[in-house]
């Protein structure tokens, strides 16, 4: 097995963000007040409150039940939430803090999901995995829906092994090079009347900062000539209604920019297989310029020329290593989409306005 | 399924009493799991003809799948399972038993099963020596005790365990030390934190023989009046129908107890 040395997203993340995928309206994780620290403070712009039970060395001693309880009741009385997800801890896991107890205990209105989970707990999507099953226990999704992004979890994991960013030993984060060699590339092909297929496979939220090059690719053709096809995994009929109005957000916005003809890959949360479908699509299209955004490696049969856009610094830095030379990276992605509901601008597709507009060759 | 736990003081003999429970449940043809929950491993070796198991954690230490773990089939095809944990001083054992708990039953328990014994370590000092005590696991408890003090303040101690985390106590079952007068008073004891006796088991050399042989009593000495003592303990097990959260005493109250009981001065 390969051992992985840089820091990566672990458990305790993923489950927070798939209980704000579930538009549950309040978190608490019960464990020290600096757990997830920055994953929260995200999570809140995003428009999730975000609670720490804050245990101290006391709790680690003498259990932290009464704390969780407590902390539960106040958020019930001053919140009034509809849904609260417990998240465990390294801490409260290791003592072994039994959240059902504390939840019966509380006895509050809310729906409370409580997961019992840690750092500890292997690949990150085994947190999201977790919340899901807890989910589907109360009747909060459907079972077939939980099995389903299970087995998309899973794979992604696969993938993430594979040729992902816990597929070397160590991945030394690159913010890359500019944008401007790619967009000129871009540009060229268009001036010379060539294809350039642009892909989308993203996963979850990102794709409004993604979905940008779109917008910046078809204002370049109609300026310059050439022919686009666009591939998205955007359906807004899979995946939980949060994740379905992403989907539909991105369309609207996309169609108020002119672009309509997309061919639909699956849906936002389907990234780890849609990539195969969107490589089956680019084969079919046979276009000069390729311009994969979002989770790059998750299509098979990538060409060393291709236009590979993430917003992971060692993403990016893994990309580069292995010889795709129009690597770029949007590394403020992650951060600027949390609350937003319409596609950002992004920096490739900024800097193709730019080359456009003043004329660069 | 029933899921009973057995706990009580290091050393009071339940290892002895849930492998002859689980001798006597499998007899009767239940469908019996043992669970040792001692880092020691050895609660299952009378019904396994004194073999020592290799540990579900030494297991998983050496990267093995939760589902791979070799269940062993003892004395009368009783399941037996060891937990294990990690070297003294070193790592926690208690986390151990909440993982090893967790995984048993993801992977291992079903319907099939009648009755499962937890023979758990000593007291309920932390949270995961309470593990098998959760929602879902173990919801019945048998507490083993002598007429001493500190078998009672353990016992005791353990009923505060309980209380704190909401679980009913079935009975406590003396064995006994040979002091004085003491099955009326751990009869007492029990009856003053809310509960019963539910067994007497006397001190008897067959239970060492036998021991020594790698048997339980009811495989060693089946004939024998311990092994009937076994039996009939077992029966009043699967027939209680009585538990309740107990109230723990004070512990100068167990003391006042005891030297009433013993006319000691």
């Amino acid at each position: 097995m390969n051992r992985v040395l840089h820091p990566r997203p672990n458990p305790i993340i993923a489950a927070m963000y798939t209980l704000r995928d579930l538009d549950v309206d309040l978190i608490i994780l019960h464990g020290p007040a600096g757990c997830g620290f920055m994953a929260s403070r995200r999570l809140e712009e995003a428009g999730v409150k975000v609670m720490t039970t804050g245990m101290q060395e006391n709790d680690l001693i003498f259990g932290a039940e009464e704390n969780l309880i407590d902390v539960l009741r106040t958020v019930d009385r001053d919140f009034t939430p509809k849904t609260i997800g417990i998240i465990g801890t390294c801490a409260s896991m290791i003592i072994g803090e039994n959240l059902d107890s504390a939840v019966r205990k509380a006895g509050i209105r809310a729906m409370v999901l409580p997961v019992d989970v840690h750092g500890c707990s292997g690949a990150n999507t085994n947190g999201a995995i977790r919340v899901l099953e807890v989910a589907a226990s109360k009747g909060l999704i459907p079972v077939h829906e939980c099995e389903r992004q299970k087995a998309m979890l899973t794979k992604a994991t696969a993938i993430e092994k594979d040729r992902g960013i816990t597929s070397r030993t160590y991945l030394e984060p690159s913010n890359g090079a500019t944008k401007l060699a790619v967009a000129l590339k871009i540009t060229k092909a268009l001036r010379e009347g060539q294809t350039i297929a642009v892909t989308l496979n993203a996963k979850k939220e990102t794709a409004y900062g993604f979905a940008d090059i779109f917008r910046a690719v078809e204002m370049a053709k109609r300026k310059l000539g050439g022919r686009t096809v666009c591939i998205a995994n955007l359906d807004r009929t899979v995946g939980l209604p949060r994740i379905r109005r992403y989907s539909e957000d991105i369309l609207r916005d996309l169609g108020g920019s002119g672009i309509t003809d997309i061919q639909i890959t699956g849906g936002l949360d389907e990234y780890p297989i849609a990539g195969e479908k969107a490589a089956d699509m680019l084969d079919a299209v046979d276009a000069e310029v390729r311009i994969i955004a979002g989770l790059p490696h998750s299509l098979p049969r990538l060409r060393r020329d291709d236009v590979l856009v993430t917003d992971q610094p060692r993403e990016l830095r893994n990309y580069l290593d292995k010889g795709f030379q129009n690597s770029v990276g949007e590394i403020s992605t992650h951060a600027d989409v949390m609350s937003t509901h319409s596609i950002i601008d992004s920096e490739l597709g900024n800097t193709i306005r730019e080359v456009v507009e003043k004329d660069y060759r | 399924m029933r899921q009973i736990a057995i706990y009580g003081k290091g050393g009071i003999g339940k290892s002895t009493i849930s492998a002859n429970l689980a001798a006597g449940f499998a007899e009767r043809g239940l469908n019996t799991w043992y669970v040792g929950c001692d880092p020691k491993a050895d609660g299952s070796m009378t019904l396994l003809g004194g073999r020592k198991i290799p540990t579900f954690l030494e297991q998983k230490k050496e990267g093995g799948k939760d589902e791979d773990y070799s269940v062993a089939d003892g004395f009368k095809g009783v399941k037996c399972v060891e937990i294990g944990g990690p070297l003294a001083g070193v790592g926690c054992a208690g986390r151990g038993i909440i993982v090893a708990v967790h995984a048993l039953y993801k992977e291992f328990f079903d319907d099939r099963i009648d009755i499962i014994i937890y023979d758990v370590p000593g007291d309920v000092v932390c949270g995961g020596f309470a593990a098998p005590l959760r929602e879902g696991f173990a919801n019945e408890v048998f507490i083993v005790t002598s007429g001493e003090y500190l078998s009672l303040y353990a016992a005791n101690n353990i009923c505060r365990g309980l209380n704190n985390l909401g679980v009913d106590l079935g009975g406590m079952v003396c064995n006994s030390r040979e002091v004085d007068d003491e099955e009326s008073s751990v009869s007492e004891f029990a009856e003053r934190i809310g509960s019963k006796l539910v067994g007497f088991v006397p001190r008897d050399r067959v239970v060492r023989d036998c021991e020594n042989l790698g048997r339980t009593v009811i495989e060693g000495a089946p004939d024998s009046e311990q092994a009937k003592r076994f039996r009939r303990l077992g029966e009043r097990i699967l027939e209680n129908k009585k538990k309740n959260i107990p109230s723990p005493m004070a512990p100068e109250d167990i003391r006042e107890l005891l030297r009433k009981r013993t006319g000691s001065t």
